[in-house]
C-alpha cells in the first residue's frame, strides 16, 4: 500500500501526526506539560468535547448531523444538579441525578431521531430547532447558574482509581466503546446508510432504526459530557456547552470522517478533539492572545476539509 | 413434482395503470427460466412481486407447493428469493466483503466475524477466478472498482444468500464475454444443486444458450410458456410482438446528399462504438429495450453525459461537446420524458420555465420580461398549450401541457437538432398527437430529430428510419419495408435482421 493510499483510507493518520507535533511544541513551550497533574487537568478540559465528538461521529457517518448536542449538554447538566438537590444531596441522590440526566440525554436523541428519521425532517434545520428547544428547557429548569453539587461528586471526578485519574478512565472507556462498536455489524450498516441510502434500503437495512440509533448514541455521549462538565464546574449552568456542537463537528472532520457520511470512525474523532484542545493550549503558551484561538481553529478546520477533499477526490 | 415457483393469475394496478392483467410464471426446481417481452410488458413488475418489493392486486404466488404472501423484500429473502439489483444496492465506500454481507453479516457472538466473512467472500470471488481481472479482492473498496467488477460484486451478493430462487435482471449487462460465460457456468452448477434462476436478458443468444424454458409476456399478460429446445428464435420474437406491424408510410423526398449530424465511434460508460449519420429533415428513431444506450446517446450529444472518445460532427463542423451549454450554443435542444428531474424549475413561473434556454442561447445577462413576453406567448400558443397566464407556476399545468412548455423552451431557440428522450412519457393522447405533429413540422422546416421512445409503436408510426440499440451499441438499422415490429424486437434482443 502506498503512502497516498494509506492516507486515503486512514486520513486520521495525519491528525495523529499533527497531535504529536502539538504535544512536542507544547512541551517545549510549557515544560510542566508532561507532569501528571497538568496532563490530568488538560484532559479534564478536553474530555467533554471528546465525548460529544464520539457521539457526533455516528450521526455524521449515517449522513446526518446533530447541532443540538451543546444544548443537550446544558439540559443534562441542569437536570442532574436539580434532581440531586431535590433528592437532598445524599450519595443516592447523586446517582439519581446522574441517571435522570442520562435519561434526559437519551430522550433528546430519540426526539431528534423521531423527527428526522420518522417524519423525514431535514437534519440541520431540525437539530438547530431542537437545540433551541433543549436550551430553552434548560433555562426553564434552572434559570440561573448555581445549585452546587455535593463535594463527593466533583472530588471523585478529580481523584484517581487504581493510580489512574478518573478522567483518564472515562477517556479509556470512550475509546473502548468506539473500538467495540467498530466490530459490530451496526457500524458497517450505519456507514452503508450514509454511503448510499438507496442501496442500503434495497439491501433490506432498517434505515429508520439505524439513524435513530445514531442520534440516541449522540444524546448518550452528550449526557456523559454533561456529567463530566458537572464534575468540573461542580454546579449547574443552563448556558453550558454552547460552542460544543460546531467544535464537535470540527473534531469529527479532523478525525477523518466525511461530513457527507459513509466514511470514517469515532476513534479518529477522539484524536480530532484532542488536536482542537491542544491548539488552544499551544497558542496560549506561545504567548499569542487568546482571541487568535478561534481564528486558528477555523483555519485548521478549513485546511482539514481541503485536505479531505484533496485526499478523497481522484 | 412440485415447482420451485408458481405464480398464477397475478394482476397489478397502479392508480389507473394496469401494469399486469394476467401474469403467470412457473419455474421448476433447478431450472434456468427466461422471462422475455418488450418494454412495459410487465416482466419487471412480475419479478418485483415475486421478490416481495411490490404487492400484487390479486393472484397467488406459490413456492414449493405452498402459497406465500410476502409483505416486504425481507420476507421474500427469508423464504429463499434473492433479487439482483443493477448496481444500485452497492455501497461505494465499503469493501467488497462488507458489501456482500451487508445486512446479513456473519457473527461470532455479538461481533461481526470478519475472518469468516473474508474467507467466504474470497471463496465467492474465486468463482470468477481468471476472468474477474486484477484488483477484485475482499478488502477492495467497491467505489474504486471498474463497472464489470462492481457488477460481479452485485452478483456475488446474490450468490451469498444461498437462495432457492435467484432473479437475475440484466445481470450480465456490464460483463465482458468471458465473465458472462463464467456467470452462466455458475448458474448451471447451481442448477445441479436445485437452485432455480429467473433470468431477464436483452440477448436472445444468451437465452437460447442457457435457459431451459421461456415465459413470454406482452401487454401485462403471460402469452406463452415454451421449452427452449422445442422452439425457435423466430417463434419467440413473434410471441413477444403479437400482431406484426409495419411502419406507417412516410413522406418521401428526404435529401440524403449531405448528412447533418455525424457520430463516429462514440464511447462512454454506456455506449460502445456508436456510429451513424442523420440528414436534415429526418426523424431518426432510436429503439431497443430500456437502458441499452438510447438515452445515453442523447445525453452525450447534449453534453450532460459527455463522450469519453469518438467524434461528433454537425453541419460539416467537428464539435467538442463537454457540457450542455456547448450543445445549446450549437443549436441542440434536449427534451426529456423525466420532466421533474431534467426540465422543470418547480415553483417558478411558466415564463421563467420557457425563457431558460433562450437566456443561455442568446447569452442574455438581463431578462426583460416585457420585451420577451410576446415572443414567449407566441411559441406557447403555437403548441396549443392551455394555461391561465405566463406568470402562473409551472406546477399548475397537466403533464402534457408542462411537456409542451418545455418543448416551447427549446423552440424559442430555433434548434437545428432536437434530441427527444422518451418525450411522451406520462402525457395524454391529445398532447402526444400535438407533439408528433410538431415533430414533423420541425423536421419539414429542416431540423434534424433524434427520437427515442420506449414504445415501439411510436417509432413505427413517426420515425423515418430506426436504429435499434442493444448493450450500448447499434444492433440494427431498419428502414423502408424492413421497419417492422418483428425486426425491431429481434434487433432489440441482439439478433441482427
Amino acid at each position: 500500500m502506498t503512502m497516498f493510499n494509506l492516507l486515503r483510507r486512514q486520513p486520521w493518520v495525519i491528525t495523529v501526526l499533527v497531535f504529536l507535533i502539538l504535544v512536542t511544541v507544547n512541551t517545549v513551550l510549557q515544560p510542566s506539560f508532561v507532569e501528571p497533574s497538568v496532563m490530568q487537568s488538560n484532559l479534564a478540559t478536553f474530555l467533554p468535547l471528546i465525548l460529544v465528538a464520539i457521539g457526533q461521529t455516528y450521526v455524521i457517518l449515517a449522513g446526518d448531523i446533530d447541532l443540538s448536542v451543546g444544548s443537550i449538554v446544558a439540559l443534562v447538566n441542569v437536570v442532574t444538579v436539580t434532581v440531586i438537590a431535590a433528592l437532598g444531596g445524599t450519595l443516592g441522590a447523586v446517582f439519581g441525578g446522574m441517571a435522570a440526566g442520562f435519561v434526559t440525554g437519551i430522550a433528546c436523541g430519540l426526539i431528534n431521531g423521531f423527527f428526522i428519521s420518522g417524519l423525514r425532517f431535514q437534519p440541520i434545520v431540525t437539530t438547530f430547532a431542537t437545540g433551541i428547544i433543549f436550551a430553552g428547557l434548560a433555562i426553564w429548569v434552572l434559570p440561573q447558574a448555581g445549585l452546587p453539587v455535593p463535594d463527593a461528586y466533583w472530588m471523585t471526578y478529580t481523584e484517581s482509581v487504581l493510580g489512574i485519574p478518573v478522567v483518564a478512565w472515562v477517556l479509556i472507556a470512550g475509546v473502548v466503546f468506539t473500538l467495540v462498536v467498530s466490530r459490530l455489524p451496526f457500524l458497517t450498516r450505519l456507514t452503508a446508510v450514509g454511503g448510499n441510502r438507496t442501496g442500503a434500503f434495497q439491501t433490506g437495512l432498517s434505515l429508520g432504526g439505524l439513524r435513530i440509533g445514531a442520534y440516541v448514541i449522540s444524546g448518550a455521549f452528550a449526557s456523559f459530557a454533561a456529567l463530566c462538565l458537572t464534575g468540573e464546574t461542580a454546579s449547574g449552568d443552563p448556558l453550558l456547552g454552547a460552542s460544543l456542537a460546531l467544535s464537535s463537528i470540527s473534531a469529527v472532520v479532523l478525525g477523518g470522517t466525511a461530513l457527507a457520511g459513509g466514511f470514517g470512525n469515532a476513534t479518529g474523532s477522539v484524536v480530532g478533539a484532542l488536536v482542537l484542545g491542544m491548539i488552544g493550549n499551544v497558542i496560549f503558551f506561545a504567548g499569542l492572545p487568546f482571541e487568535y484561538q478561534t481564528l486558528v481553529q477555523g483555519l485548521i478546520v478549513l485546511a482539514a476539509l481541503a485536505g479531505g477533499v484533496f485526499v478523497t477526490r481522484r | 413434482m412440485t415447482n420451485a415457483l408458481e405464480a398464477v393469475g397475478i394482476t397489478k394496478i397502479f392508480g389507473a395503470v394496469r401494469a399486469l392483467t394476467e401474469g403467470r410464471l412457473t419455474v421448476g426446481k433447478g431450472e434456468i427460466h427466461a422471462l422475455m417481452g418488450a418494454n412495459g410488458c410487465g416482466k419487471s413488475t412480475l419479478c418485483k412481486i415475486v421478490a416481495g418489493a411490490v404487492a400484487p392486486t390479486s393472484g397467488t404466488v406459490g413456492m414449493d407447493g405452498h402459497d406465500v404472501r410476502f409483505r416486504n423484500p425481507r420476507e421474500a429473502e427469508r423464504a429463499g428469493v434473492a433479487l439482483f439489483y443493477q448496481e444500485l444496492s452497492l455501497i461505494p465506500q465499503l469493501s467488497v466483503a462488507d458489501n456482500i454481507f451487508l445486512g446479513r453479516e456473519l457473527k461470532s457472538g455479538l461481533f461481526a466475524d470478519r475472518k469468516a466473512m473474508n474467507r467466504r467472500a474470497a471463496e465467492l470471488i474465486g468463482l470468477f477466478d481468471g476472468v474477474s481481472g486484477q484488483g477484485l479482492t475482499v478488502d477492495a473498496i467497491v467505489g474504486t472498482l471498474p463497472p464489470d467488477q462492481r457488477q460481479i460484486v452485485e452478483i456475488l451478493k446474490v450468490f451469498a444468500q444461498d437462495a432457492k430462487i435467484m432473479i437475475m435482471d440484466e445481470a450480465t449487462a456490464a460483463l465482458d464475454g468471458r465473465q458472462s460465460q463464467r456467470f452462466f457456468e455458475i448458474l448451471k452448477a447451481k442448477k445441479a444443486e436445485g437452485v432455480s434462476t429467473i433470468m431477464i436478458s436483452h440477448r436472445l443468444d444468451e437465452v437460447f444458450a442457457v435457459c431451459d424454458r421461456i415465459t413470454v409476456m406482452r401487454n401485462g399478460a403471460t402469452i406463452t410458456e415454451l421449452d427452449t429446445a422445442a422452439t425457435t428464435r423466430k417463434a419467440v420474437v413473434h410471441d413477444m410482438v403479437g400482431e406484426v406491424r409495419a411502419a406507417a408510410p412516410k413522406s418521401a423526398g428526404l435529401s440524403t446528399d449531405r448528412p447533418s449530424l455525424v457520430v463516429k465511434a462514440a464511447r462512454n460508460a454506456s455506449l460502445r462504438d456508436v456510429s451513424f449519420e442523420t440528414y436534415p429533415g429526418e426523424i431518426l428513431g432510436l429503439a431497443g429495450l430500456q437502458g441499452q444506450g438510447q438515452s445515453a446517446l442523447l445525453k452525450s450529444l447534449f453534453g450532460s453525459e459527455p463522450l469519453t472518445s469518438g467524434d461528433i460532427g454537425f453541419e460539416g463542423k467537428s464539435l467538442a461537446i463537454r457540457k450542455p451549454s456547448d450543445a445549446v450554443m450549437n443549436g441542440f435542444a434536449y427534451v426529456s420524458g423525466d420532466r421533474g428531474r431534467d426540465a422543470s424549475f418547480q415553483g417558478r413561473s411558466i415564463f421563467e420555465n420557457i425563457v431558460a434556454a433562450l437566456a443561455v442561447r442568446n447569452r442574455l445577462r438581463i431578462i426583460r420580461p416585457a420585451a420577451l413576453k410576446p415572443q414567449v406567448s407566441k411559441v406557447a400558443a403555437d403548441l396549443k398549450t392551455k394555461f391561465a397566464g405566463l406568470d402562473m407556476p409551472i406546477g399548475t399545468l397537466s403533464g402534457g401541457n408542462q411537456q409542451k412548455i418545455f418543448i416551447a423552451r427549446w423552440l424559442a431557440t430555433a434548434p437545428k437538432l432536437l434530441l427527444l428522450d422518451d418525450p411522451t412519457k406520462g402525457i395524454d393522447l391529445g398532447a402526444k398527437a400535438d407533439l408528433f405533429a410538431l415533430m414533423r413540422s420541425q423536421a419539414d422546416a429542416g431540423a434534424t430529430i433524434l427520437f427515442y421512445s420506449s414504445e415501439d409503436s411510436e417509432i413505427l408510426d413517426y420515425a423515418d428510419r430506426v436504429l435499434v440499440f442493444n448493450g450500448g451499441s447499434i444492433s440494427a438499422e431498419l428502414k423502408g419495408d424492413a421497419m417492422t415490429s418483428v425486426n425491431m424486437t429481434r434487433a432489440a434482443y441482439g439478433d441482427a435482421a
